[in-house]
């Protein structure tokens, strides 16, 4: 190629043109991609889920994007955990064009390798679908929108109406910790469980550390906590398992047994009262029958300290990336556009699997009565956090906190040296850089 | 090329202790060359680059955030981590077991079936039939037979919130996992010492016999000593296998630390979002533990075979 410019003796200066032009050309194109994505080609998308339910969605919201714009597009799907361990290689590596991902630190953690496609332009064009929250949510460090939400669900107190009528109880005049206490002394007293519980997978009972840092010390404190700005070894923490260990009578004794479904099972299978987990299990329930679904309902968990009464919650946001090193990254971003565009949220809503889309187009009159619970639940909180784990550095939350409460409960006696233990093995984390 | 070819004959003459022709040479250096050279990328560059890595702070992502951090990855492991001790544990706890108990019994079966005790075949194939199982598999099966709404507690008719917690409760589940362990172990060794048994001069045993030693006698003083090549490969497979343990907790727990062991640890701290270069420290830990022992065992066992 070279030989054959040099036998026909290109002129130097023609050729510098002649790139100049391209580069001219390429940029253009890629301005024209960027005003009006109508990528073409074939793209992938990577699911973070091999559960019936999710598949089922995600496949309707592909479906109907290959529809609109005859895009073919590969559907690939990991297991949760095992996307989520193998994330940065994956990204590193041949990623799918577009991938399913969580809002907040997770995504700018990312973002800020470099890792991720800028989706400020997305932004512009659907931003004015969703509420300034979830635009918060999907901002990485640097200003710009990384990410595009799915949706929601709030973390609340899951409990079965047709069970708690049998007893007498009345969960949604559950209002303090004295309420609560009390009507899981009931449960106890019945033969059964409380408070369904697990932590198997290290990262369950976050949720329940989560809600009770945020009732009985507020938001801030949490959050401060979480960023490192407040110590571990507080007395404000030790408050926080105190509290935990009066729990403790009321759960199941095998928690480091049981992962969140085994801990659903037992809502299920009317052996527990209450479940305190995310509301995205009522598809497994729905999976079961509609009659385990209709069943289903959900309160905020008790005011604790009334000077932050029940004003945070933990609703943690799911949603896309678009990965830089994929393939079509033109391609991803418009799949992006496309899910969080109203057209693919109905999309993903006519499949008939139940979610609460982070879309104000969703017409909540569309909901059903545990979801329109669920928003009630939600809009009750003036704080929204996304999860222990999604709040924190991630070489703290995994591979430290996550055993550190596995550890809290075959010992519950041993706060102290835990909490120790956890602030000294903050200290020792790198600056982030 | 002819020109190379008179070279080689003309050494040929003048050197009659020639074995390898430029061809052969070439081929030989083909064969060695290419796999050394992998052997080097594949083992050697990853191990040194792991060792050079746990001196550093790095999520794993972009090179130049590699940040040199000394000893503070240790330092942290060894101070502010009571998981690594734990851990330590578990594997300490998994080798005594593995020494003491599952290994001699592998050797016991070996040595019965040996004797051709009556049944001995399938004694044989019982024993030997997990090892072709993965410990993978292993895990999966006996996950599937002990979980709460498993086999075992449905068996029992334990509901989920009453079923023993075979994995979650710290007074048992490492006797459990141990178990686990062993229904493979005991196979692998039982077979290796047979192969050994197998080789050993049956005339040694009429000997031992001749001089009215019983049987216990015979195993212990003389068939012992001769097995000594194949004890030095099942003391050196037990403390490796006992030490690079993984799979078959990670099956069951997860990352996660319900059971904590050395190699989830490893893999906890460097796989994921939480990558740090503690997880390279912990390998590190890893292999001078297994190494050690090792080496001076073998050692020692060269320098009696030398007097």
């Amino acid at each position: 190629m070279l030989n054959k410019i040099a036998g026909h003796e290109v002129d130097r200066r023609l050729l510098l043109k002649g790139a100049a032009a391209g580069g001219l050309g390429i940029a253009g194109a890629t301005m024209l991609a960027g005003c009006a994505p109508s990528a073409a080609g074939p793209l992938s998308f990577g699911a973070r889920t091999v559960d019936e339910s999710p598949t089922k969605q995600l496949q309707g919201l592909v479906a109907a994007y290959t529809a609109k714009t005859g895009n073919e597009v590969a559907y690939n799907a990991t297991e949760s955990n095992a996307f989520q361990n193998n994330l940065s290689q994956y990204l590193q590596g041949t990623p799918d064009d577009c991938f399913q991902w969580m809002a907040g630190f997770r995504m700018q953690f990312f973002a800020d390798q470099g890792l991720l496609v800028d989706l400020s332009d997305v932004w512009n064009e659907i931003g004015d679908q969703y509420n300034e929250s979830y635009k918060i949510a999907s901002t990485g460090s640097d200003g710009k929108q990384y990410f595009v939400p799915q949706s929601w669900y709030p973390w609340g107190l899951h409990f079965r109406k047709s069970m708690m009528a049998e007893i007498g109880l009345t969960p949604e005049s559950i209002n303090n910790w004295d309420d609560f206490m009390a009507a899981l002394g009931e449960l106890k007293g019945q033969g059964l469980i409380g408070l369904a519980s697990a932590d198997k997978g290290g990262w369950e009972a976050m949720g329940t550390f989560d809600i009770l840092n945020a009732r009985l010390n507020g938001y801030q404190f949490h959050v401060d906590l979480l960023a490192g700005r407040e110590k571990w070894t507080d007395d404000r923490v030790k408050e926080v398992f105190r509290h935990w260990e009066m729990l403790l009578p009321y759960m199941n004794t095998n928690v480091l047994d049981l992962e969140w479904d085994g801990a659903m099972q037992l809502l299920l299978q009317k052996q527990a009262g209450f479940f305190f987990n995310g509301s995205w299990f009522g598809a497994n329930f729905l999976e079961q029958s509609q009659e385990d679904y209709d069943d289903l309902w959900i309160v905020p968990w008790p005011e604790m300290n009334p000077d932050h009464g029940r004003d945070t919650i933990d609703a943690p946001i799911d949603g896309f990336c678009v990965a830089k090193n994929g393939a079509n990254n033109a391609g991803g971003k418009d799949l992006a556009k496309f899910a969080g565009d109203m057209e693919g949220v109905q999309a993903m809503l006519d499949t008939g699997i139940p979610m609460t889309s982070a879309n104000k187009g969703q017409d909540t009159s569309t909901y059903d009565a545990f979801q329109l619970q669920q928003l009630a639940v939600m809009n009750e909180a003036k704080y929204i956090t996304q999860f222990l784990d999604r709040d924190t550095r991630p070489d703290f939350a995994g591979p430290i906190i996550g055993p550190a409460f596995q550890s809290w409960f075959k010992d519950p006696s041993s706060t102290n040296s835990i909490l120790e233990s956890l602030q000294s093995q903050w200290d020792a984390l790198p600056a982030l850089s | 090329m002819s020109q190379l070819k008179t070279a080689v004959t003309g050494t040929q003459k003048t050197r009659r202790r020639r074995f390898f022709s430029a061809r052969d040479k070439v081929t030989l250096g083909f064969f060695i060359g290419v796999p050394t050279f992998l052997h080097i990328a594949l083992v050697w560059f990853p191990a040194i680059a792991t060792i050079m890595l746990s001196f550093t702070y790095w999520t794993g992502i972009r090179l130049e955030d590699i940040q040199w951090a000394g000893l503070a990855n240790y330092e942290n492991i060894f101070f502010n981590s009571p998981i690594f001790w734990d851990a330590l544990r578990v594997n300490t706890i998994w080798l005594l077991w593995f020494f003491v108990i599952a290994t001699p019994l592998g050797v016991l079966l070996a040595y019965q079936i040996d004797r051709q005790i009556r049944g001995h075949q399938f004694y044989q194939s019982a024993y030997y039939l997990p090892v072709v199982l993965s410990l993978a598999v292993t895990g999966i099966i006996w996950n599937f037979l002990l979980r709460p709404d498993g086999f075992v507690n449905g068996l029992l008719g334990l509901p989920i919130a009453e079923a023993i917690s075979f994995f979650g409760d710290d007074r048992y589940n490492i006797w459990v996992i141990m178990i686990m362990a062993s229904w493979r172990h005991i196979g692998y060794i039982m077979l290796l010492y047979l192969a050994g048994l197998k080789a050993v001069d049956a005339s040694l045993r009429e000997a031992a016999s001749i001089d009215g030693a019983t049987e216990w006698q015979t195993f212990l003083k003389v068939i012992l000593g001769a097995m000594r090549p194949v004890n030095i490969i099942i003391l050196v497979i037990t403390i490796i296998e006992s030490l690079r343990a993984f799979d078959m907790v990670y099956i069951i727990y997860g990352s996660s630390g319900g059971l904590p062991i050395l190699g989830v640890l490893v893999y906890n701290n460097i796989a994921g979002e939480g990558a740090s270069m503690k997880g390279a420290a912990y390998a590190v830990i890893l292999f001078l533990l297994s190494i050690v022992p090792i080496i001076a065992y073998l050692n020692q066992q060269f320098k009696e075979d030398n007097n």
